[in-house]
């Protein structure tokens, strides 16, 4: 019976123009298709054209270029969320370190008249091991790995 | 045959010889590895009390370690087993007094040629250091109750300083101290309180130390340790600066530096207490009614201007980086990346520590030059994490769009999927 009045309504709508209910469906699944489609297609193009959000730095980053730094001077640069620093000391050898303060959370600078790594917070000093030698920081500072990468020094986090 | 035997006889008198000579060598070892005689020790361990006491306590002490013996101290001869030992004419000295105690462990502790057989680095002025403290200058006086070198190291079981079950390990300094200076029946008559240890040990100085940081300030770092001295009224702010330099520079400049000394006030101590420091709050400054300012200054003088434009700047810089702060921790929580926020943030918290020891200046125009430049900073990270959201929001729009997207291109398929069926 139900059978009977479907198979009646298709073909009557099948004569002439489709019916309101099958273009109404069309409409929906089309809509649909296409939608969707833009869905997967947009985040597509964002990925190829990236908004001006910043890049995450956490296990390595590109401190600086080798030709950037001169020998007793140093590059305080963004490792993940933290400042970090890069030191290039007056034998020429690369050093790395967190750039936070083990007292209060300052940011520490390279004092290149001293040779040491100077909190200008409350005058606490470290040697270029990173050892706190004066003033009031508790612990030395986390160091990390540098690497030579053709025109890169790299600074990796330790495992 | 008889080559025979004859090699027989060889092989033993060879395997003889090997015997001897191990035999010899077995004993030779035993007399090298045997301690050294010391009837010293062999006698008094057998003694109960206080005579036996000394000899079980003495191979802890760092002094039997290094390889001297009761006679290197004592005098007598530890070769001798009866009790011409402990004769004179043996050099024996006996017990010291309380008093002869300094001179007796300076007899070594002072003789530089002799002390560097054991410890070149080894200080050799502790006496003569002593003798300028508190405790020293009384005991000259006959005082029997002050502290000598044994109330504080121990004796006969004297640990080297760096060996934390020492009494003058940094963690134990404090409680060494206090078995006199906590004891306000001991103390009665010296007239001083007894309750510095009780204070210390709410001092932030205590804390530092319980976590683990032995440079941390302990009583003998602010008094000394052998040349114990209470620090006067003009050398507190020396005595605090050789830690907190900047603070002690700037406070020596400041207003306040020529008229405490004038006032005779002792500087640091005047607001930050002696024994009970603890951790200052930003409140202290300004014209809040828990200001310190207000102990001395009054509306309409120049301190409580100062007061209040420095408690001010302070107040605009700490509500600026924590409002940046929650953005950003907002913004992490929600998977955006703000590193480089976070970087630009940890400048105006350095901003923020910098203004606090800045304070000790007590010039308003320094003090606001930080913080306005921390405020600055603290907008920017802001903005950086109110951007952030934004781009979250437009994230979760366009999810929530293409969501609807697929519902309908699903509703759309069963449908049209029905209405196959039903046309067939």
């Amino acid at each position: 019976m139900m059978s009977d009045t479907g198979s009646g309504k298709s073909a009557a709508g099948g004569e002439g123009k489709p019916d309101l209910g099958r273009r109404w469906v069309n409409l929906l699944l089309g809509t649909g298709i296409i939608s969707t489609i833009a869905a997967f297609i947009y985040p597509a193009i964002r990925y190829v054209i990236p908004p001006p959000v910043s890049e995450s730095t956490n296990l390595s980053v590109v401190a600086a270029k080798v030709a950037e730094l001169k020998t007793n001077s140093a590059k305080v640069f963004r490792f993940g969320s933290e400042p970090a620093i890069l030191i290039r000391a007056a034998d020429g050898q690369y050093r790395a370190f967190t750039a936070v303060c083990t007292h209060l959370g300052c940011t520490v600078q390279y004092r290149p008249d001293l040779h040491e790594i100077w909190c200008p917070c409350h005058n606490g000093t470290y040697d270029l091991q990173g050892r706190n030698i004066s003033g009031p920081p508790p612990r030395p500072l986390a160091q990390f790995q540098v690497h030579i990468q053709g025109e890169d020094i790299v600074v990796v986090r330790n495992a | 045959m008889r080559i025979m035997k004859r090699s027989s006889n060889i092989n033993r008198r060879a395997r003889g010889c090997v015997i001897i000579v191990a035999v010899m060598l077995w004993a030779l070892n035993a007399v090298a590895a045997a301690p050294p005689k010391d009837s010293c020790i062999a006698c008094h361990s057998t003694l109960p009390g206080q005579y036996g006491q000394p000899a079980k306590l003495f191979s802890a002490d760092i002094h039997h370690q290094v390889g001297l013996s009761c006679a290197d101290c004592h005098g007598g001869d530890r070769n001798d087993d009866s009790m011409n030992a402990m004769s004179p004419s043996k050099g024996f000295r006996g017990a010291p007094t309380k008093a002869q105690i300094p001179e007796f462990c300076g007899r070594c502790h002072s003789d530089p040629s002799y002390m560097r057989k054991f410890n070149p680095g080894l200080r050799t002025d502790q006496v003569s250091e002593y003798l300028t403290s508190v405790h020293g200058k009384r005991l000259k006086q006959g005082d029997s109750k002050v502290a000598v070198c044994v109330d504080c190291h121990s004796v006969h079981n004297i640990r080297a300083p760096s060996d934390p079950r020492a009494p003058v390990y940094p963690t134990n300094v404090a409680e060494t101290c206090a078995r006199c200076h906590a004891d306000a029946n001991y103390m009665k008559g010296y007239r001083i309180p007894t309750n510095q240890y009780a204070l210390y040990k709410k001092s932030v100085h205590a804390a530092v130390l319980a976590g683990g940081d032995t440079s941390a300030p302990t009583c003998s770092t602010c008094h000394g340790n052998h040349g114990a001295t209470p620090p006067g009224v003009s050398s507190v702010a020396n005595v605090c600066g050789t830690c907190h330099a900047m603070n002690e520079q700037l406070f020596e400049k400041s207003p306040h530096g020529a008229a405490f000394a004038k006032m005779g006030l002792p500087g640091c101590v005047q607001c930050h207490s002696n024994h009970e420091i603890v951790k200052p709050a930003d409140s202290w400054v300004g014209t809040d009614p828990k200001s310190l300012c207000l102990t001395c200054h009054v509306k309409g003088d120049n301190g409580y201007a100062a007061a209040q434009a420095i408690g001010g700047g302070l107040d605009k810089l700490k509500a600026a980086y924590h409002d940046a702060d929650a953005v950003l921790d907002t913004a992490e929580r929600s998977g955006m990346e703000v590193s480089s926020a976070r970087v630009e943030l940890s400048s105006a918290h350095s901003d923020l520590i910098k203004a606090r020891v800045a304070v000790h200046s007590f010039n308003a125009a320094d003090v606001l030059k930080i913080t306005n430049q921390g405020v600055d900073t603290s907008h920017k990270a802001y903005e950086a994490g109110i951007a952030a959201l934004h781009e979250r929001n437009y994230r979760r729009k366009g999810l929530a769009i293409a969501l609807i997207a697929i519902v309908i291109a699903i509703s759309g398929l069963y449908f049209k999927i029905r209405q196959m069926e039903r046309s067939t």
